[in-house]
């Protein structure tokens, strides 16, 4: 009996480290941790940066890795920029979603439309850090000497079908995002990185209305 | 009524036009390359930047085709942003769906999708023996490959033996078209599909192989 509660006990323990992401610990203070993201958002009213997107799909020997450009306006605005293979632009600005692909731009009222709703959502909220916030994800934090690591996994069904969870790699300098992960149900993921970011920088409101 | 008459009249010429298509092919024994796959046989991955129209709306994304076995394919469609919509397998002898999102299950949907893949793959003409044509113009060297009441005829252009045309047809009846261009290292850079009975276009335009 107490070799099988041993076992059962270490089995435990083992699932509860093999959940923690290679090269992190558990972040201890979640609440000061929280606190300071709201603070250091509260700071940001303008961001822009270069992306590189990788896709990586497990029949796949290669990834499929397409590169552009991202602008972000207080609030509500952002235009999401691919310049490499393709050209493809999504632009938010509040209640209005305009994609550009090729030469064809395409209107949408945000409201309308419960996907773009929530595409709306998740593009604003992950680059402002406030996805934490959000009830329909249950995060976990973690952290290394660099970066905080905070997993979120959905917590209704319908996301549940086709994410399996979403890593925010954000900045212990300045509490920014600098990298995302997304992993659907077969373990095929999207991972964003953003580099030569700027913020506070002036952006046009142009910018975020495709003509 | 003289309207109707009119119609009715137009219909039955276009429909005899389509019917009559395929009766002004002669059948040929010449000496031709065979006609070889456009994905196959070197095990690589093709990307293509996406547009499906489907009774007016709209799904852009990527397709990638990736060969994993001589007749083993695996055909994946995913948004720009990443997000997998299908992902499609084909063996010489079965279908795998192995993942789809809910705004994409319909079944009549994906089973036109499916079939046009298949169709695209030429997995099937490596087991089946083909008829041959010539047109009347001769201009395309024509394959026909029959399965039941279906045919699939693979227009070959004489000259370079480029494939430049697949007309999928029910009896005599043209129901699909395939045309293909833009050919860079024998691979076609662009790839329309046209429904003629279903408000369906697939365009596909290569970034990558």
């Amino acid at each position: 009996m107490k070799k099988c509660i041993l076992f059962l006990f270490s089995f435990c323990v083992f699932h509860t480290f093999a959940q923690v992401p290679t090269g992190f610990k558990l972040l201890k203070d979640t609440a000061a941790f929280k606190q300071k993201m709201q603070e250091q958002s509260k700071l940001i009213n303008s961001m822009e940066s270069n992306f590189t997107q990788e896709k990586y799909l497990s029949v796949m020997s290669e990834k499929i890795i397409t590169k552009g450009h991202f602008n972000f306006k207080k609030v509500n605005m952002l235009r999401w920029e691919y310049t490499d293979p393709y050209k493809y632009v999504i632009a938010i600005n509040k209640d209005k979603m305009f994609i550009k692909d090729n030469n064809k731009i395409t209107k949408y009222d945000i409201n309308s439309n419960k996907m773009f709703k929530s595409i709306n959502e998740m593009m604003v909220n992950t680059v402002q850090g406030n996805l934490l916030n959000n009830k329909d994800y249950k995060p976990a934090f973690y952290e290394n000497e660099k970066i905080y690591l905070v997993e979120l996994t959905p917590v209704q069904k319908a996301a549940k079908d086709f994410l399996k969870n979403i890593y925010l790699y954000i900045d212990k300098t300045d509490y920014v995002v600098v990298k995302v992960k997304l992993t659907e149900p077969g373990d095929d993921y999207t991972i964003i990185d953003f580099t030569d970011r700027k913020t506070n920088q002036p952006i046009a409101d142009e910018k975020f209305t495709i003509k | 009524m003289k309207n109707l008459l009119l119609s009715s009249f137009l219909a039955i010429f276009i429909t005899a036009c389509s019917f009559g298509h395929y009766k002004r092919l002669l059948p040929t024994t010449i000496e031709t390359t065979p006609l070889k796959p456009i994905f196959g046989d070197h095990f690589n991955s093709f990307l293509f930047k996406t547009n499906i129209t489907v009774y007016g709306k709209n799904f852009s994304g990527l397709l990638i085709t990736k060969q994993l076995k001589p007749a083993d394919y695996r055909v994946i469609f995913t948004t720009e942003l990443g997000m997998k919509l299908f992902d499609f397998e084909f063996t010489d002898s079965a279908f795998i769906l192995q993942y789809c999102v809910p705004q994409f299950n319909r079944p009549a949907l994906l089973k036109t999708i499916q079939q046009d893949i298949e169709i695209l793959l030429m997995n099937k003409l490596k087991t089946q023996s083909l008829q041959q044509f010539m047109d009347k113009q001769n201009k395309y060297i024509v394959y026909r490959q029959m399965e039941g009441k279906f045919s699939n005829y693979y227009f070959t252009d004489k000259n370079n033996h480029q494939l430049v045309k697949i007309e999928h047809a029910k009896r005599q009846l043209k129901k699909t078209t395939f045309a293909l261009d833009n050919y860079s290292e024998d691979i076609p850079g662009m790839i329309q599909i046209q429904h003629h009975n279903l408000k369906l276009k697939i365009e596909l335009a290569l970034l990558k192989k």
